[in-house]
């Protein structure tokens, strides 16, 4: 071991890295309002050494012999065995990565947008960084639900009190579809844990998933609990036909808020079908499979083409999550190598990507107040560094080669192939939708001639500032590294992928 | 007979506290807080022997009264109940002129009423226990006797009550003379002997003491006289009968369906069970449609009548774990809804005030410190970790699981309406902080007694929500004699 993993592994680095912004948000919570800036860079400050202490995490994370590295475990409810256990593999600490970056890069993009209740939104958005880490982290069922159920209430706050004008709508139907999920699936850790009590006589480690994998055997159960974990994770994805949370949400939260959503919230779906509710139930997931291709297929097409005729900039990027995020559905459920790397690829892309784009959204929308793309034309001419950042991330998102966007799809499709030719071929032709709507929406926005409504902004539409430079730039050049080199990723979560395969196989089931 | 008195020590100085309580008032006329402090010293010596006695169990007047870890558990959480109350009821009171040393007493003596329903033996000093612990709720619910909304109240809770107590009462009795035995544990073993088939006598005791029941916990289609009783009633009256007499009558379940009943368990869990579902949803249902918060809670506190149900359903399925989550469910729910009503009282500063929905506009700019104790009580009534409301429900409907049957149908139904109640829970949340503050606001009451009461509410709701553990294991204990 290196001296940096020696001096980490002495320390509870999972605790301090999921911990951290949460007592950041007990300190902001003790300065005066009055000091909006101070806030500001409190939160910032914290976001930001969360963010350095997930990368010294990183490189130890291989160097452990165990499946999990930097293991805690404290008993929490001994009467249930319910434990406090946190580890991370490769999956979750390429995960934790992309939370903390895009923390501390929501953060400071809200420095200007968010000027009212600004302690109470800092709170907020710390809080959230906090459930979102958990999330990632626990080992421990009941923890992870807890962790899942906290995520809910800041991001129910922060559409609340900072979206945009139908924000209460927009956001009771945000919770209200996501605690269905969740509910459904405690009852499901609920039963899960007590099939393990009734098969062993003993509480301890019915709540543990490394206690817990492969050792479920009832059918009926297997189907039960993995039809509610999925449904959960489903409307997280969101798969189609759980999707119409998702536009709401993104239209209506701020620009962080968005951001986050779509980087992170989204992918806690996709994560809990890889590390939960698969390698818990593989044989109701093999059965299950052919449904959620079929799902994924059609979220990928019903995304594309409903994001065709969006005439709100910010609604047609939220379906086009949903077409991405059909990707990763798709590329699980082949239960093969080369679509679950594509698969955990096109999470870590879209978050990189997609919160691109909606900082970008973002930065329009503080200038003009408006995201009617008819309103919009020639605006390149007026801003140009601003119009080639949109155009880059936006290449991105179509799947150009070279930027990181391609390599998750490709393989994801290859998967795919491997499974069921048709289904691959499909989905491919989406892809060439995608370059249909994105290019299409680039077209209308920023060639041609000055509209009259951006003419009418006159001064005011000015380009990027240094600050949104400073949130861009890090995203980009991430793309740039992992379009060049995916095998960066692929080799960081190569044995993540080998366990969860071997799982969804019931390699451990004889 | 020493020893007896020794047993009943719990019970005798509740009495004597109420009466000490009386007597401070009288040779104290002018001093509002003096009957408040002797009450609270009064249970504070009551839960010091009750934890003394929480060791074994002793049994007391020839098998009737039953001490131990049972009645310690319910004593405690009885005296806490009463003693949160008291901190937020004064000032609201005085602020209307009512006394405060006669609400005191009567609340003590509804105490005392508790802890011998939690220790009867058998059916009769049950049913005093109810009787004792019931009839200062009526004289409670009128307490407003100058407000013809609270008689009204008052008059249908006491008709209905006393209509209810008699049905039960003619239950007790078939069963009493089918089975020639008032003990508890004798009733089961003479059950138990029967045999298979329901006596037509039994039959009719069974339906008798099932109505009369779901009347004390105000299960649908048993709940009409709730929502009145609780909205005429002074604010932290109504906190109270929510969680005091409801969590009684839930002892009173537990000792008649859990012991003397179990073995018919058979025939009552079909029809608990359908109460169980029509009480979660109508009550949630109709929650919905509140735009007065008070009787908003009121229909909630219905809907969790219907989630102690289902543990009850549990346990008579033969998991004891059932009704280790009923013990848990009502402490969780003695604070949260205490607290939610506490909230309540704070914002009905001024006399004659009710408060709707849209009264709440914006609170959380003006008064953040509140609006987010009210915040997290709602947030632990909707379920929401780390709360003591999320271990409360995740609990019950864990022995539900462990249960099956009809029970594990019942734990899906519960959560779902959980995802139904999370919608009027926190529409609450919404007119705190997402609206524009009203243009009349409403005046916030700050007494420093009300603010300890709050206080204690949230500390008890969040302890229990992030270290549960602990009050895991005394329920455990409780149930174990």
């Amino acid at each position: 071991m290196s001296d940096l993993t020696q001096l980490i592994g002495g320390l509870p680095i999972l605790s301090m890295i999921t911990l951290l912004p949460f007592v950041g948000a007990l300190l902001i919570a003790l300065l005066p309002s009055s000091r909006p800036s101070l806030i500001r860079v409190a939160a910032l400050a914290v976001s930001f050494i969360t963010f350095v202490l997930s990368l010294l995490m990183l490189p130890g994370i291989r160097e452990f012999s165990s499946e999990f590295a930097f293991s805690e475990q404290i008993s929490w409810i001994p009467s249930f065995g319910i434990t406090y256990h946190l580890g991370v593999d490769g999956l979750s600490g390429a995960l934790v990565v992309l939370t903390t970056l895009l923390s501390w890069i929501c953060i400071l993009a809200s420095f200007g947008p968010i000027q009212n209740r600004v302690k109470e939104y800092f709170i907020s958005f710390l809080i959230l960084e906090t459930g979102m880490l958990g999330v990632f982290l626990s080992l421990d069922l009941f923890l992870f639900y807890i962790f899942w159920e906290i995520v809910l209430v800041p991001m129910y706050l922060i559409i609340g009190i900072w979206g945009g004008a139908d924000r209460i709508y927009a956001t009771i139907k945000f919770v209200l579809y996501t605690l269905v999920g969740s509910l459904l699936m405690l009852v499901a850790i609920l039963a899960t844990a007590f099939s393990h009590q009734a098969a062993t006589g003993s509480w301890t480690g019915a709540f543990d998933l490394i206690a817990l994998r492969g050792t479920i055997t009832d059918p009926t159960l297997q189907a039960l609990a993995f039809g509610a974990f999925a449904l959960a994770f489903a409307i997280k994805v969101p798969m189609f036909p759980f999707h119409t949370w998702l536009p709401d949400a993104h239209v209506q939260a701020p620009t962080a808020g968005s951001v986050i959503l779509a980087g992170v919230l989204l992918k806690l779906g996709g994560y809990g079908f890889l590390r939960f509710a698969i390698p818990l139930f593989p044989q109701a997931a093999q059965d299950f499979a052919p449904l959620i291709i079929a799902l994924s297929v059609i979220a990928i097409i019903y995304g594309a083409i409903v994001a065709i005729v969006q005439t709100d900039l910010k609604k047609l990027i939220a379906y086009s999550s949903v077409s991405h995020m059909g990707f990763v559905t798709l590329g699980i459920f082949s239960f093969n190598q080369q679509g679950v790397d594509g698969a955990i690829l096109q999470m870590l892309n879209h978050g990189l990507i997609t919160s691109g784009l909606f900082l970008l959204v973002g930065i329009g929308y503080e200038r003009t107040h408006d995201r009617e793309i008819a309103k919009m034309g020639g605006w390149a001419s007026r801003t140009p560094v601003y119009a080639a950042l949109f155009g880059f991330f936006l290449f991105a998102s179509v799947g150009l080669p070279g930027l990181s966007g391609f390599a998750g799809e490709f393989l994801v499709l290859l998967g795919a192939f491997l499974v069921n030719p048709m289904v691959a071929g499909a989905a491919t032709l989406v892809m060439i939708l995608a370059a249909v709507y994105l290019l299409w929406m680039y077209q209308r926005i920023f060639t041609g001639p000055l509209s009259p409504f951006l003419k009418g902004l006159g001064s005011h539409l000015t380009d990027v500032t240094p600050i949104e430079i400073a949130t861009l730039a890090p995203l980009a050049a991430m793309i740039v590294a992992f379009g060049i080199l995916p095998s960066l990723l692929t080799n960081a979560f190569a044995t993540s992928v080998a366990q969860f395969l071997m799982y969804a196989s019931g390699g451990l089931i004889q | 007979m020493s020893g007896d008195l020794l047993t009943i020590a719990p019970l005798i100085t509740v009495g004597l506290t109420a009466v000490a309580v009386l007597l401070s008032d009288g040779l104290t006329p002018n001093r509002r807080y003096a009957p408040i402090a002797v009450a609270l010293a009064g249970l504070g010596l009551t839960s010091w022997i009750l934890l003394q006695q929480s060791g074994g169990t002793v049994t007391a007047l020839s098998g009737a009264y039953i001490g131990g870890p049972f009645v310690a558990y319910l004593g405690l959480l009885g005296s806490a109940v009463v003693a949160i109350t008291l901190l937020i009821s004064p000032d609201h009171l005085a602020a209307r002129r009512y006394p405060s040393a006669e609400f005191a007493a009567t609340l003590l003596f509804a105490l005392c009423g508790a802890i011998l329903v939690g220790a009867s033996g058998d059916l009769v000093t049950l049913f005093i226990g109810l009787e004792l612990m019931v009839i200062p709720g009526y004289i409670l619910a009128g307490y407003a006797k100058r407000d013809p909304l609270s008689t009204e109240g008052a008059v249908k809770y006491f008709l209905l009550g006393s209509f209810s107590s008699a049905i039960l009462l003619f239950g007790i009795v078939l069963l009493w003379g089918s089975t020639s035995t008032a003990s508890l544990t004798e009733i089961a073993t003479a059950l138990t002997a029967a045999g298979a088939g329901l006596q037509p006598a039994v039959a009719m005791a069974l339906a008798l003491i099932t109505t009369g029941v779901a009347f004390k916990i105000a299960a649908v289609p048993f709940h009409y006289w709730t929502p009145d009783a609780y909205q005429g009633s002074p604010t932290p009256i109504t906190g109270y009968l929510s969680v005091g007499p409801k969590i009684g009558a839930f002892v009173l379940m537990i000792k008649i369906f859990l012991i003397a009943l179990l073995p018919l368990a058979a025939s009552w869990i079909p029809v608990v069970a359908i109460l169980a579902t029509a009480t979660m949803t109508l009550g949630n249902l109709v929650a919905l449609t509140q735009s007065n918060v008070k009787r908003m809670l009121a229909y909630s506190s219905i809907a969790h009548t219907g989630y102690l149900m289902v543990g009850i359903v549990a346990a008579g399925e033969g998991e004891a774990s059932g009704i280790a989550g009923v013990l848990f469910y009502s402490v969780a729910y003695a604070l949260m809804n205490l607290g939610a009503f506490a909230f309540l009282t704070a914002v009905q500063g001024r006399p004659g005030a009710t408060v709707q929905l849209s009264d709440l506009a914006g609170l959380g700019r003006k008064h953040p410190m509140l609006a987010l104790l009210a915040a997290l009580f709602l947030l632990s009534l909707t379920g929401i970790p780390p709360t003591a409301g999320f271990f409360a429900k995740a609990y019950v409907i864990l022995s539900a699981v462990q249960a099956g049957g009809i029970a594990s149908v019942l734990a899906i139904v519960a959560v779902l309406n959980a995802a139904i109640a999370a919608f009027y829970y926190l529409r609450v949340v919404i007119y705190l902080f997402m609206r524009d503050p009203a243009e009349v606001e409403v005046q916030v009451a700050t007494a420093p007694l009300l603010r300890a009461g709050l206080v204690v509410a949230a500390a008890g709701t969040l302890l229990l929500g992030l270290l549960p553990g602990g009050l895991i294991e005394a329920v455990v204990k409780a149930i174990a004699s």
